[in-house]
């Protein structure tokens, strides 16, 4: 069991990686794919949705950025840089 | 050189705004409104904040609208007080003024009397709203002349890998790329990715498009109607 965690946890960390390679490298649709892997793994992780939404946001997909920031918001509320990308997007102003 | 002086008359959402964005870039600002409560959460703001009937004259030469360089009037609840509170200021000899209008005729009124600009504030958000929900590539716009137009346009996938000579922006469309934004990817040494905004102020025929660019693209109306359905 201890084991599988620890594979797990390694498995999560590899897709993170790659999933900031592909976006690195404007990727889209490879980096997306990367980090939803993580969530596969870690449906918790804030991180994940968050990139998932700079790549949107990245690619011009405003709508899906807005939607990802939301999500990994949900899940930390504390998440600074998901709340500023969040609402420069939205057309707010920085608290 | 002496700070522009502005005065602000009607402290509601717009003008209280203006008048605090204006003292933000450093200016005098007198901000004047009738209600002293309004008048007193603004004197953290502004140079001077004063309570006065802006239809009074005698009042508002003792504020010292006078020596302001421009006066906003910002009377929106009453056209007949923006009407009068205009010429006030005009006959005060303020050299620009510029009144917010909430209808063509209270424009037409104001322009006649000795407005220097008139505007619209709630009329043209409507216009760049509807820009921007029917167009969904379209970030902004803003209005250059009567024909004529800036956009900020998300680049359209057929342009993606072109230069901007190749893409054929100028020569099929007849619109100028007078700008580059473009979306740049990055991770810092703590693995935090990001987003850094790079901004190519004079691009070449010979810039490549790519697909996180955004493109600051100047052109007649009727030219940049085409190029937004692309």
């Amino acid at each position: 069991m201890k084991d599988d965690g620890k594979i797990q946890k390694n498995d999560k960390t590899e897709h993170m990686e790659l999933g900031k390679f592909y976006f690195l490298n404007n990727k889209c649709d490879e980096a997306i794919s990367e980090f939803k892997k993580v969530i596969e793994i870690d449906a918790g992780s804030a991180e994940a949705y968050y990139n998932i939404g700079l790549t949107k946001e990245t690619c011009g997909d405003f709508c899906g950025a807005k939607e990802m920031y939301s999500k990994a918001l949900s899940l930390d509320q504390n998440y600074k840089s998901a709340r500023e990308k969040l609402n420069k997007l939205i057309g707010l102003e920085d608290e | 050189m002496p700070k522009k002086q502005f005065g602000v008359i009607g402290l509601g959402t717009f003008g209280s705004n203006v008048a605090k964005e204006l003292e933000k870039k450093g200016m005098q600002v007198l901000a004047i409104d009738i209600d002293m409560d309004i008048v007193n959460k603004m004197s953290q703001y502004v140079t001077q904040a004063l309570a006065a009937d802006a239809v009074d004259e005698k009042a508002m030469k003792d504020a010292g609208i006078a020596d302001c360089d421009t006066v906003i009037v910002s009377i929106g609840e009453s056209v007949e007080t923006s009407i009068l509170a205009t010429l006030i200021v005009k006959e005060l000899g303020v050299k620009n003024i510029i009144v917010k209008c909430v209808s063509q005729w209270h424009s037409r009124v104001a322009a006649k009397i000795g407005a220097d600009k008139v505007i619209y504030p709630e009329f043209e958000m409507a216009k760049k709203l509807v820009e921007n929900i029917v167009s969904t590539n379209i970030l902004s716009q803003i209005e250059l002349s009567k024909d004529y137009d800036l956009i900020e346009l998300i680049a359209p996938k057929i342009f993606w890998g072109s230069t901007i000579k190749d893409s054929g922006i100028r020569s099929n469309y007849g619109v100028n790329v007078i700008a580059l934004r473009r979306r740049v990817p990055t991770v810092d040494d703590n693995g935090n990715a990001d987003i850094k905004e790079e901004v190519n102020m004079v691009p070449c025929a010979d810039d490549e498009i790519m697909q996180n660019d955004v493109l600051v693209v100047i052109g007649s109306r009727e030219a940049l109607s085409k190029i937004k359905k692309v």
